[in-house]
């Protein structure tokens, strides 16, 4: 940056703008967060006297929060729900996208139409439907119930077709010639090649589903089926003003997400910015 | 090679739908069924089990429109609606070109702007109904105001429409930076050579050159303000005095705790069309565009 | 290959389904499972655990039955779920769940009435009792019942020579002495917090003139209702014009959220709110003295007492497990200790001659002044059974807010009748 140019006053001015602006944003979009690690440590005397942060660190609330009866199978169907399905929903987006962008068939454009159209439905329009579904397959308080209903997106579909489109099909057909079956080729080729793509529609399979709220609360109705996100909110300490160890889940329910995320920042930035 | 070509086009049919199955099984057995469904039932009487127990016609349609509390949940949504969308696309536009440009120690607002990712529903809504629960709140108290956070009618709005923001903040944030970042060094740089700076570069050059992206966050926003329920469960229950009760949030009281099948197949049906038609809208936009 | 891939993806996606849904099914022994759904929070969950607990270690253990309690949330949202669950195999056992329910259990199918269950009742409060039986007999057993309660600021009280109020008109001059103002004309304490809705009104509209009703065939319990009649009858005018003068006070707080908190904090002097959270709000009350008394009365003539609240358990299985389960959790012991742990008041009429309870109320007396209230009602005071009960719980909290903030008197009334007698007329198209 060279900063030969002469600044004016106005470009001080400005400066000084774009980094109190800057400052200000940061601090209140970073404040539900930093409120919910100091409160975490609060004792409900803490909360009553709006405190910013705890009078003395109660450290008895992340223990009360771990020991909650249910607290780890909670998180297991939290883990477990977001990994299948992310895995599931990835190879069912992959499988359709490879078919439609590698193979003429009869019905494509017809079956490629029904398939996008499911775009312009939303989930909550049909979520008393799907619930009875579920219900009548049996699948409440399941894994399956709470994931099968989203197992398919078609945005993520053309994501992935976009991106396939982009691989030169000279390499598939001499895969072909050269005796490749489509499983080779697509693991040892084409998802290799679109690894950004995939691991995008992966990753944001996985947070979804771990972030999901409406449709797991629906679906469980016992306390060891609920995902974290159901248990947390089902905690019924507020009622005591005990919020401390509804803080303290809340904590470890966000912070493993909160160093994903500062890990994998430059990679997101350099998947989505195109130069 | 075109002899090898025909031949293998008929192998490959089989193939095709095989790699389809999975796809068009989860849309049928979710989209599809429950759609047609929701759309017949609306025009008949169903009872409480689910079964069909005569013709309705409109009378669902009629019933739901009489309905007080859902005339009043269409006034609700769309007051979120008018509040949310201009807000939040505000807010994450500014987020955005206050860090478009990197420099040594933007990746710290960077991230903050990020975490909001990572934060679920339920975490922002419980904290916001702690951070904002009245009158005597944590944020009064530190600048001796009296926001009357979710207690007044007004009041809870304001925090529903921040809450929305905080939910959709993150997503947008990452979409319009990149966006920014994305364009071209050399256009900017021939700007600059041109004596454009400041204010002028960013309007007349940059905002331009990422209108879609920003069209895209607007359609999201709006899609989310139409069916925003689940926030409104955890934060308000609708209230106070019903001023939180958004045409979703009706939905979902109707459908599941007072079990109206004729309220919740006909709303079901109508924003069907609703989703039907934005999205409709949406694309033509969309190829419109791409094809300028 | 290319087969065994098609295979091992058509099996894992037509499979996942049932390995998965079995996953997570709990293992079935001999022993009986009844699952019981509750909406007990904070401190009151505890002691429900560990009186479920106890249950599985003694008689449970004994006869093979194992007692499992979820928490599903509020009172409405246990019948949100147990709606949304009536039809599907999800049914629980035994949900607990209140008046607002009724209605709809009462015309359900899938209910197993206590007296098809063969319970003994006789051991069972009155109004508890009444409260829950309809023309079809006993809906639910009573569980946690409780009365309305005047929570007062008792350090706060006694500084200022004033005691519980007795009338809504005692009740604004003393919310007019409680209050408290900063030198910017901020309230820094509010002398009453709280807007009145169906369970306050159907004590302030029920105890007027000995004993009224809210709406006909005995607020619902003999059938369906069929119309509002606070309206003709002048109760609910009669209460509105009464809590004006509270409002007039300028000390009044029409927050309908966190009024708990703001009480315990000391930021509220008093407020409504059930027995049920007695042991909560005395635990967690900063820096002074809790207080309660009986509601105050609507005017002179309104002697009929106070209405029961709270809950009751609804059973959905018919078998001798579940008989088992209900007749130990209304027990005299049980009854004692969910009690005192909590707030609520004994259904058990036994429990209140047991040596222990005595000497706790003894020793706490503010437990005494619900129970009291209750025994010295009018056993017709009953709760209301209203369809539509959680939109109209809604509608009477914006109505009157509208009202304290100038709508007139008469299309007050007028407009709260209209809403409910549509309501009323929406399901009884639907559903009679």
């Amino acid at each position: 940056m060279g900063k030969t140019v002469q600044r004016t006053a106005y470009d001080s001015f400005r400066h000084v703008t774009r980094i109190i602006l800057l400052v200000l944003m940061s601090v209140i979009v970073a404040f539900p967060l930093f409120y919910m690690f100091s409160s975490s440590l609060f004792s409900a005397s803490d909360f009553n006297n709006l405190r910013l942060f705890p009078a003395s660190p109660v450290w008895e609330n992340y223990t009360r929060a771990l020991n909650q009866k249910f607290f780890w199978r909670n998180m297991l169907n939290s883990v477990g729900t977001s990994i299948l399905a992310s895995v599931l929903r990835t190879a069912i987006a992959v499988l359709a996208a490879f078919a439609f962008t590698y193979f003429k068939f009869r019905g494509k454009n017809l079956i490629f139409t029904a398939l996008v159209l499911t775009l312009f439905i939303p989930q909550e329009a049909v979520l008393y439907q799907n619930y009875r579904t579920i219900a009548k397959l049996g699948l409440l308080d399941t894994w399956a119930g709470i994931i099968s209903t989203s197992l398919f997106s078609a945005a993520q579909m053309l994501l992935l077709m976009g991106s396939f489109k982009a691989q030169s099909k000279e390499i598939y057909d001499a895969a072909r010639i050269d005796g490749a079956t489509d499983l080779r080729y697509l693991t040892g080729i084409l998802i290799p090649l679109s690894g950004p793509a995939i691991l995008t529609v992966a990753i944001q399979t996985l947070i979804v589903t771990f972030n999901s709220y409406l449709w797991p609360l629906l679906v469980t109705n016992r306390s060891s089926s609920r995902t974290i996100q159901i248990a947390m909110t089902m905690l019924g300490y507020a009622e005591s003003g005990q919020l401390g160890p509804q803080m303290a889940t809340l904590v470890i329910a966000t912070a493993p997400f909160l160093v994903i995320l500062a890990l994998a920042k430059k990679k997101i930035e350099t998947t989505l910015t195109r130069r | 090679m075109s002899f090898k070509k025909s031949g293998k086009k008929k192998h490959f049919q089989n193939k095709a739908y095989l790699y389809l199955l999975p796809a068009l099984t989860v849309a049928a057995a979710f989209c599809w069924y429950p759609s047609v469904k929701s759309i017949v039932e609306s025009f008949l009487v169903v009872n409480q089990g689910g079964k069909v127990i005569g013709f309705a016609a409109f009378d669902n349609y009629r019933r739901l429109f009489s309905d007080q509390a859902f005339l009043h949940s269409i006034k609700v949504s769309v007051t979120f609606i008018l509040l949310f969308v201009p807000a939040n696309t505000f807010v994450t536009l500014l987020a955005a070109s206050l860090t478009r440009r990197p420099s040594r120690l933007s990746f710290i607002p960077e991230y903050i702007f990020f975490t909001p990712v990572a934060v679920s529903l339920s975490a922002y809504s419980l904290l916001m109904s702690d951070i904002f629960r009245g009158e005597a709140s944590v944020l009064n108290n530190l600048f001796s105001t009296a926001f009357s956070g979710i207690t007044t009618p007004a009041g809870a709005m304001a925090v529903l429409v921040i809450l929305g923001i905080f939910l959709d903040f993150g997503l947008d944030y990452i979409l319009l930076m990149c966006a920014f970042r994305s364009i071209d060094r050399s256009v900017i740089e021939a700007a600059r050579m041109d004596g454009a700076g400041g204010w002028r570069l960013y309007w007349c050059v940059e905002v331009p050159m990422i209108k879609n992206t920003v069209l895209v966050t607007i359609f999201l926003a709006l899609k989310d303000a139409l069916l925003i329920s689940a926030p409104i469960i955890i934060l308000t229950e609708g209230g106070p005095y019903r001023s939180t009760e958004t045409i979703m949030f009706y939905y979902y009281t109707e459908a599941f705790r007072s079990g109206n099948r004729a309220v919740q197949n006909a709303l079901a049906s109508i924003v069907l069309l609703i989703a039907g038609a934005g999205m409709t809208v949406y694309s033509i936009f969309k190829r419109k565009k791409e094809a300028l | 290959m290319k087969k065994i891939f098609s295979a091992v993806l058509l099996i894992i996606f037509l499979s996942s389904v049932h390995v998965f849904a079995a996953g997570l099914r709990e293992s079935s022994s001999a022993l009986t499972e009844v699952e019981i759904w509750h909406s007990a929070q904070g401190s009151n969950a505890e002691v429900f655990d560990s009186i479920i607990e106890t249950f599985n270690n003694t008689i449970g253990k004994e006869k093979g039955i194992v007692a499992t309690s979820i928490y599903q949330g509020k009172a409405n949202d246990v019948l949100t779920k147990i709606n949304a669950a009536s039809g599907t195999d999800s049914l629980p056992d035994i949900a607990m769940m209140d008046a607002t329910a009724a209605t709809d259990m009462n015309a359900s199918d899938y209910l197993v009435t206590i007296d098809a269950l063969g319970i003994d009742t006789s051991k069972i409060i009155e109004c508890g009792l009444s409260s829950y039986t309809s023309e079809k007999g006993l809906l639910a057993l009573p569980f946690n019942a409780s009365a309305l309660l005047y929570y007062y600021n008792k350090t706060l009280y006694d500084s200022l020579g004033l005691s519980a109020p007795e009338t809504i008109d005692q009740m604004a001059y003393v919310v007019s002495k409680t209050g408290l103002a900063g030198s910017n004309g901020k309230l820094l304490r509010v002398g009453f917090i709280g807007i009145p809705t169906t369970f306050e009104l159907s004590t302030f509209i029920g105890s007027q003139n000995g004993l009224s009703y809210m709406l006909d065939n005995r607020n619902g319990h003999d059938g369906v209702a069929t119309k509002a009649v606070f309206g003709e009858e002048g109760t609910y005018k009669t209460f509105l014009l009464e809590w004006k003068k509270v409002f007039d006070t300028g000390f009044y707080s029409t927050a309908t959220t966190g009024t708990t908190e703001e009480f315990t904090a000391g930021r509220a002097a008093a407020m409504l709110a059930s027995s049920s959270k007695l042991a909560t709000i005395i635990n967690s009350a900063e820096g002074f003295e809790v207080g309660v008394a009986s509601v105050p009365m609507v005017n002179e003539n309104a002697t009929g007492g106070t209405v029961i609240s709270g809950g009751a358990l609804f059973a959905f299985s018919d078998n001798e497990a579940v008989k088992t389960v209900l007749e130990y959790l209304v027990s005299k012991d049980v009854q004692a200790i969910w009690s005192e742990g909590t707030g609520y008041v004994p259904v058990n009429t036994e429990s209140y001659e047991t040596e222990s309870y005595r000497s706790f109320l003894k020793e706490n007396p503010l437990y005494k002044v619900a129970s009291d209230a209750l025994l010295s009602s009018n056993p017709g005071m009953t709760n209301v059974w209203v369809p539509s009960a959680y939109s109209i719980y809604y509608s009477f909290q914006t109505n009157i807010i509208n009202y304290l903030n100038g709508t007139g008197v008469d299309e007050t009334v007028s407009e709260m009748e209209s809403i409910i007698n549509s309501a009323i007329k929406t399901y009884r198209e639907q559903n009679l």
